[in-house]
């Protein structure tokens, strides 16, 4: 029994994974720590994204209509179940708080220095929470638009850049200690790949697994893709400056100057893409929303919808004095931090499907109670 | 039905007087918008001055319609400690806050240029509100006054300077660079910035602006100036000559003068028995543009010797600019970059540290490939036997 009838197919999802994976990478770009080289350890944590997804979905297909709530309790046991889910809970919502402390801070850096975060992050909350309201077609929905249309800012943008662009600041290829290598890749990896675990909570809206893992891997390679090219770009376009901005594209797309004429679009083109963050709280938001009516065996969700809201925009507000901290938490920490949701359990349920799974192929014929 | 649709005009109504504007909302009337800014050591050295020119839109006269009634700019300077700080004593001058965002030029005096820029540079890139397409200028007199001037070309000195940036492309003899392409090199540990020098000049009563040549930085401190010979040489090896006259010899006094029409540039690193070495190929085009002597010079031997010249005085221009640089020791041309790209290794373990060293000893090859291709309107020379 799901808290919502709403259905979706895989195509759909698809999309809503690129919307997501885009979300806010596209203003903070990953691995650009690793300064030239960038764009190699995006494209290795596309890759570690890529297989982690494989893992995600295949347990997500062994159980059908199933979320993850129950996929917990059937692997897990009741008790073990909950906690972990919960566990999970938390860490959607923390994501969520942290996805809108992203953009408050972004907005509060860039253009309304003067004006407190909480009312640029309260309306944005807002915004989600009534998307989470309408359910999870009316999101999906959302991205079917946003997507393209970003797709389009995005591209539109690279194109008005490349005469500013030098290729040769991209070399030399691979010239990164393999250990900082691997570690700056796992920090690509989990923002923002890995937190496709995420999706296992939408996973049982689809009307059918068909073809599910075809669409969400393409769904992420394509995000991934254009995550390579942004990275590429702002490289090719700021060179050895790219290290010391915040908001590398930010800064790329300041520079667009074609013939004095189309200049200073980077406001319109980041608004556009901003979008999608929009879909990556919505989901997190959704996520966090219905899970917790799964666990609590509600049976609406949209009660809850306004207090996590709240206690959304409270966590972002909160949980860090300065953007400093933020920074240094996102560097240091937040790889581990991510690291038993993305990766270990994940793995442990992939083991236990695959053993019980020979269970519930017997029982095939009638659906488990 | 009827109740909904009131609440839906509620709703609207909300909106219109809610998202109409925020707390950083800056009206244009309101914005004191600064469209040249120049930097100087203060009276105490360890101040900066800081001048800057706003707009009066309201003198700005428009082509066709009234025009203004007094000077279309107005000067305010202010002294701090840093950059930020004289910005915002700016504003003990004016009525409104200075905005930043459409200014596109940044003078430092040479003063303080020679002491190094650093002081100043981080309030122009970590602000959100000056734009990085600006661009950068050395004065040779105080920055004030280049901002003080009152030029009859151009009522904004702002606008009039970025107007010459611009045009240097015409005779590509003077490097310009925009703040974020120096900020780009400060950031390399081997590459050294550069930017074009400007200086006032009374003539006839009136005063005009002159770029004078480039101005050749270590990390942020000026060390020295390109002429235009040698201006012309970095431009050469970047690749960035776009148009230009050159000027070859024809017989005795007479002189040949040929247009540049296009040219593309190649740095090549090697190493051979542990010295370096530097390849630059340039390739250029042009056009017989003028000839002060009588001969007909489209027969094909004087048409290939003429590119010969021409490839000859080319290789001067880079030379020249090669060795001034080497002497400076100042790496202008991105030779470091050149290294680092092809040897990874070696720059990192020994080349980036002892750059310095390095650098003056770099052996450098010039190969120029120059042709001719039109003649102009006419065939024979217009001059008479």
């Amino acid at each position: 029994m799901q808290p919502e009838g709403g259905k979706i197919n895989t195509l759909h999802l698809g999309f809503l994974i690129t919307g997501f994976t885009f979300g806010s990478s596209v203003i903070l770009s990953p691995g650009v720590e690793a300064g030239h080289n960038a764009w190699l350890t995006v494209f290795a944590g596309l890759v570690m994204g890529l297989i982690m997804a494989y893992i995600y979905f295949t347990v997500a297909e062994k159980f059908p209509g199933k979320n993850f709530i129950e996929i917990n309790d059937l692997l897990l046991g009741a008790y073990l179940g909950k906690i972990v889910s919960l566990l999970y809970l938390c860490y959607f919502l923390h994501l969520g708080s942290l996805i809108l402390r992203d953009f408050g801070d972004f907005f509060t850096l860039t253009i309304y220095v003067n004006t407190p975060e909480v009312v640029i992050v309260g309306s944005f909350a807002l915004l989600a929470a009534s998307a989470v309201r309408n359910g999870i077609e009316v999101i999906t929905r959302c991205s079917l638009i946003i997507v393209p249309l970003t797709m389009f800012a995005f591209i539109l943008d690279t194109i008005l850049i490349l005469p500013q662009a030098k290729y040769e600041k991209l070399l030399p290829i691979l010239e990164l200690p393999l250990k900082d290598f691997l570690r700056i890749s796992f920090s690509s990896f989990s923002f923002p790949f890995g937190e496709v675990v995420c999706f296992l909570m939408i996973t049982a809206f689809l009307n059918s697994t068909k073809g599910l893992k075809k669409h969400v891997l393409s769904g992420l390679t394509v995000a991934g893709f254009f995550l390579i090219t942004a990275s590429i770009r702002n490289t090719t376009v700021l060179g050895a400056a790219v290290k010391m901005g915040l908001y590398p594209t930010f800064d790329a797309i300041q520079l667009i100057d074609i013939a004095d004429f189309l200049t200073r679009l980077e406001l319109v083109i980041i608004s556009v893409m901003l979008t999608t963050g929009f879909i990556k709280l919505s989901v997190l938001y959704y996520g966090t929303v219905i899970g917790l009516a799964q666990v609590f065996k509600l049976r609406s969700y949209l009660p809850l919808v306004l207090p996590i809201g709240i206690i959304l925009v409270v966590l972002c507000i909160t949980q860090f004095e300065n953007t400093q901290e933020n920074l240094a938490w996102a560097a240091n920490i937040y790889p581990w931090y991510v690291l038993p949701f993305q990766v270990l359990f994940p793995f442990l349920y992939l083991i236990l499907a695959l053993l019980k799974g020979n269970h519930s192929g017997r029982k095939k014929a009638g659906e488990r109670s | 039905m009827h109740t909904r649709k009131y609440l839906i005009l509620i709703y609207l109504l909300v909106f219109l007087f809610t998202a109409s504007g925020c707390w950083d909302r800056r009206e244009l009337n309101e914005l004191a918008l600064a469209t040249c800014v120049g930097i100087d050591l203060g009276e105490d050295p360890q101040h900066l001055q800081m001048t800057v020119e706003i707009v009066l839109p309201e003198n700005i006269s428009t082509p066709g319609g009234a025009s203004g009634q007094g000077k279309p700019t107005f000067t305010v300077k202010s002294q701090g400690l840093t950059a930020f700080e004289a910005a915002r004593k700016l504003t003990l001058n004016t009525e409104e806050r200075i905005y930043f965002a459409h200014n596109p030029v940044v003078v430092f005096g040479e003063e303080m240029a020679l002491n190094g820029i650093a002081p100043a540079f981080d309030f122009f890139i970590r602000d959100p509100e000056p734009r990085r397409t600006a661009w950068m200028l050395v004065s040779e007199q105080r920055a004030e006054e280049i901002v003080n001037i009152d030029t009859m070309l151009e009522p904004i000195t702002g606008i009039y300077i970025n107007k010459l940036i611009e045009e240097i492309v015409s005779n590509s003899l003077i490097a310009s660079m925009s703040v974020q392409d120096f900020l780009e090199r400060l950031m390399s540990p081997t590459s050294s910035p550069y930017c074009s020098l400007i200086r006032a000049k009374k003539e006839n009563d009136s005063i005009i602006m002159e770029l004078t040549g480039t101005a050749i930085f270590k990390k942020d401190k000026m060390v020295g100036k390109f002429d235009y010979t040698e201006g012309r040489g970095l431009l050469w090896v970047l690749g960035e000559v776009k148009s230009g006259i050159i000027v070859v010899p024809c017989e005795n006094d007479s002189n040949v003068a040929l247009e540049i029409i296009r040219s593309q540039s190649k740095i090549i690193p090697s190493i051979t028995d542990n010295t370096l070495k530097i390849t630059i190929k340039v390739k250029e085009e042009g056009n017989l543009g003028e000839q002060q002597c009588p001969y007909e010079l489209t027969t094909p031997q004087a048409w290939s010797s003429l590119e010969k010249k021409k490839a000859e005085a080319i290789r001067q221009e880079i030379l020249a600019a090669v060795r001034k640089a080497q002497e400076l020791n100042t790496d202008v041309f991105g030779f470091g970059e050149a290294f680092h790209r092809k040897y990874p290794k070696l720059w990192k373990e020994q080349l980036k540290q002892n750059w310095d060293v390095f650098f003056p000893e770099i052996e450098v090859e010039i190969l120029v490939e120059a042709k001719l291709r039109r003649t102009g309107m006419i065939s024979k020379p217009g001059i008479p036997d």
